[in-house]
């Protein structure tokens, strides 16, 4: 009953006693995005801890994919919001990742990259709210231990030249397809919500409902890793698509986890919603919210406010 | 640590579980598969593959591919086995139902609803609760435990000394039987006389008899009032006699919690919650429509916690106030994780159940052995139903530990057996708990395995577990600590 080759882990090593205090309950499964979007337990919370320690103690071999287990994270921490034993996941993922960074294997997971197009304009470098951005050997690049795949990178870079390849349904495309399908299978369909992932989804995990319980539904949580991420043409879209509103949750002001993502976003708004006004549209049809972390009763009473509300004012003519 | 005791990795035609589940729905690589091989028990081993069904069909052509080729299949719903049951003791196939998720039909005139095995708990309550229903069984692991994960366990929790456990709960289902054949068991209706009832027999199956692909369920009224109560006891034995008492004087709790001086202690250690120390308190709930009957309940609880020397009693219908009287409960397994850092909280020998008149004196007798042994141990539990929840709080990386544990446990579970207890009350057996199973159930093994032996005869249905499984779970898989001599 020995490990071997544990030296190689010099960081993640300081985690080996957290390794063994968590207890593998799983509870940390319930609403991690990877797992919501993939339906694989491997790629769960629970299974990074597991991998982690594999890496550790030499029974599983450091390998790109299992690697990519690690790098595949949104650093969002609802895993730790709901831990039932006080564990730190993504401080051991950080650690498990320097290492894996020291061996050669850098992800990217879910980590941004940088296309050949780069115009080198340095927006996202100065935008990074993690400074993980840098002008490197081979210009700009990403410190993956440093990013938490907020994506303000690649809704800022003006070239089109950041991006984060694995998105795990987050990306600015998924969500238009995702968002598009609903608001087109449902009659009663009014609202799109894009939430933040720090606030929180007062929905099923991953159980699907019967046709006669969901074909009334009015409004689909999206969920987006930061609302600094959002930007105008996923939050037109919807409007293009016959809704009748777009609400957005973000995180209170100074509580945001990507420094300004929510003031960001509120911003770009407001923006909109002047252009919304000069097209005859009620700018209330765009709103943004803020619900800090976890709190979905408040999440829950501001959408039945905002489906009210576009209720009262019905469908855009 | 990954030692399966030379069990040679029989070859898995991929192309054909490819064929059969797609490849998005096939894995194969270490990465994947090492996670697959944990659940939250302490026991760790390496399947083959993971395959993930999203029709009755494909399990169909699974088993009989499997059943053909005599590669063990261990069907997996959350994961959040205690004892070892979805670890792949032999290899094999893990056979993941967490995509046949859906909730088939909610009948509210007929007071059933259908679901696949996939189904998370807490998903269908929140499902019912539109309606005004809930589905009781429900495990403190509800948030990622399933359905068909629940079936195979006969799954109970806090609610279940009112409501029952799952074996209760289910009217019918269908199942897919080892060779591929589809059976459909059990009926849609509230009561049943018609044969073997078999439904009932899949329900505590651990995945070794056959795989349910749909379940149905009955579900009961979100009652309109709830009241909660505590009291606390500067002897064990008077919360033990309170428990006896209440059970037996007709009163029907909703939840009746027993939690022990070291449960106590390892929340206001690492919470700073202030609770008072006492040797046991004691949490107790009444639900229903009507507030005088809610209140005829608690007041008779009350009573009965005060005639046995109970103290400090507070009761509260306010869901604040209720969750501020639970709050000790409910911390307790973080408080237990943080208690010490260089002890663990491990899940062994940690659902018996006794007799009521035991409770207390088995929490005396847990404390006794897990000091003798040189380990920390806590009991707490649903006494309403005569469960008793442990943790061993140990240092998991001594080789030493691991055999003072085991000695503790071998030393409970006697006394368990002696007082017409039962090994398990809600966790199952799975690997862990085989060694007090096979001695409980000594005189019934074989008629155990002769069942086995008749639905799954070429044994590849999560072979290896309850009566099959090696006495000494120690070294039955690798276990998931790094132990250092
Ligand atoms: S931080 Fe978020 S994405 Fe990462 S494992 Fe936790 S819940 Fe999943
Ligand atoms: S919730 Fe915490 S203790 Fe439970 S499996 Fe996840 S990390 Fe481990
Ligand atoms: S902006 Fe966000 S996604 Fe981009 S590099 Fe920085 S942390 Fe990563």
């Amino acid at each position: 009953m020995e490990t071997k080759e544990k030296t190689r882990f010099k960081h993640l090593e300081k985690w080996e006693s957290t390794l063994s205090a968590c207890i593998r309950c799983g509870y940390c499964f319930e609403h991690c995005p990877m797992f919501k979007y993939t339906g694989w337990e491997s790629d769960a919370p629970r299974a990074k801890i597991i991998t982690a320690f594999g890496l550790l103690s030499g029974e599983l071999e450091p390998t790109k994919m299992a690697a990519d287990k690690i790098f595949n994270c949104f650093y969002c921490k609802r895993c730790e919001a709901a831990c039932s034993s006080g564990v730190t996941l993504t401080e051991v993922f950080t650690d498990a990742k320097k290492d894996l960074v020291e061996m050669g294997l850098k992800g990217p997971g879910t980590t941004s990259v940088t296309y050949m197009n780069c115009a080198r304009c340095l927006v996202c470098v100065k935008a990074c709210p993690h400074e993980a951005r840098f002008h490197g050997e081979d210009g700009i690049e990403t410190d993956p231990v440093k990013c938490q795949a907020c994506g303000i990178c690649v809704e800022v870079c003006p070239a089109g030249a950041a991006k984060i390849e694995n998105n795990f349904g987050t990306g600015r495309e998924d969500l238009i397809t995702e968002s598009s399908r609903f608001l087109s299978t449902h009659t009663s369909a009014k609202a799109i919500v894009f939430a933040c992932n720090w606030s929180y989804f007062p929905d099923l995990q991953a159980s699907r409902l019967p046709e006669s319980e969901t074909h009334d539904k009015d409004y689909e949580i999206y969920v987006n890793m930061c609302a600094g991420r959002l930007e105008s043409q996923l939050l037109m879209a919807p409007f293009l698509n016959k809704a009748w509103g777009v609400l957005v949750a973000a995180c209170p002001e100074d509580e945001c986890q990507h420094k300004n993502g929510n003031t960001r976003a509120k911003k770009m708004i407001q923006g909109m919603q002047s252009t919304l006004e000069r097209v005859n549209i009620d700018p209330a049809r765009l709103q943004v919210v803020e619900i800090p972390a976890g709190d979905k009763t408040l999440f829950q009473a501001e959408i039945d406010t905002f489906i009210d509300r576009l209720n009262s004012m019905g469908p855009i003519r | 640590m990954i030692h399966q005791k030379g069990i040679p990795m029989k070859s898995v035609d991929e192309s054909k579980l490819r064929e059969i589940f797609g490849d998005n729905n096939v894995k194969t690589d270490p990465s994947d598969l090492y996670a697959f091989g944990s659940d939250s028990s302490v026991h760790h081993a390496m399947p083959w593959a993971v395959v993930r069904p999203d029709t009755t069909g494909q399990v169909q052509k699974l088993m009989a591919y499997a059943n053909d080729a005599l590669i063990p299949v261990i069907p997996r719903g959350g994961g959040s086995g205690m004892c070892g049951q979805t670890v792949p003791i032999h290899g094999g196939i893990i056979l993941d139902m967490k995509r046949m998720n859906r909730i088939l039909e909610i009948n509210l005139p007929d007071v059933y609803c259908r679901v696949e095995p996939g189904v998370v708990d807490d998903d269908l309550n929140l499902a019912l609760k539109p309606h005004g229903m809930f589905y009781p069984p429900t495990p403190a692991s509800s948030r990622i435990a399933t359905i068909g994960g629940e079936i195979a366990n006969n799954a109970s929790g806090v609610r279940s000394v009112k409501y029952g456990a799952t074996r209760d709960a289910v009217l019918g289902m269908k199942v897919v039987m080892p060779n591929g054949d589809l059976v459909t068991l059990g009926a849609h209706t509230r009561v049943e006389a018609s044969g073997y009832q078999l439904h009932k027999l899949m329900v505590g199956s651990e995945g070794t008899l056959g795989i349910v692909v749909e379940a149905t369920l009955n579900f009961v009224p979100i009652p309109e009032y709830r009241c909660m109560g505590i009291a606390n006891f500067d002897h064990l034995s008077h919360a033990g006699g309170a428990i006896g008492a209440i059970m037996a004087s007709g009163a029907i709790p909703s939840m009746l919690e027993l939690v022990d001086s070291v449960a106590i202690k390892a929340v206001n250690k690492t919470m700073n919650l202030g609770l008072k120390e006492v040797a046991a308190s004691l949490i107790f709930e009444a639900d229903g429509m009507v507030k005088e009957a809610v209140d005829y309940e608690i007041n008779k609880m009350k009573e009965i916690c005060t005639k046995h020397h109970g103290s400090d009693i507070k009761t509260s219908y306010d869901p604040k106030e209720r969750a501020k009287i639970f709050m000790g409960r409910k911390k307790l397994f973080p408080a237990l994780s943080k208690y010490d850092d260089s002890l663990s909280s491990t899940s062994l020998a940690d659902d018996m159940a006794v007799p009521y008149s035991k409770m207390a004196e088995m929490a005396g007798k847990i404390h006794e052995v897990a000091k003798k042994n040189n380990i920390i141990m806590t009991a707490y539990g649903h006494c309403g139903s005569g469960c008793m929840h442990t943790k061993i709080l140990m240092d998991t990386n001594r080789e030493d530990q691991w055999a003072s544990a085991k000695k503790a446990i071998t030393e409970i579970y006697e006394y368990v057996r002696s007082v017409n207890g039962t090994t398990s009350a809600e966790h199952g057996i799975g690997l862990s708990k085989a060694e007090s199973f096979k001695v409980e159930k000594a005189d019934s093994l074989k008629l155990l395995q002769t069942i086995k032996q008749a639905l799954d005869p070429n044994n590849i249905l999560n072979p290896g577990k309850l009566m099959q499984a090696p006495e000494d779970w120690v070294t039955a898989t690798g276990l998931r600590y790094a132990v250092h001599n």
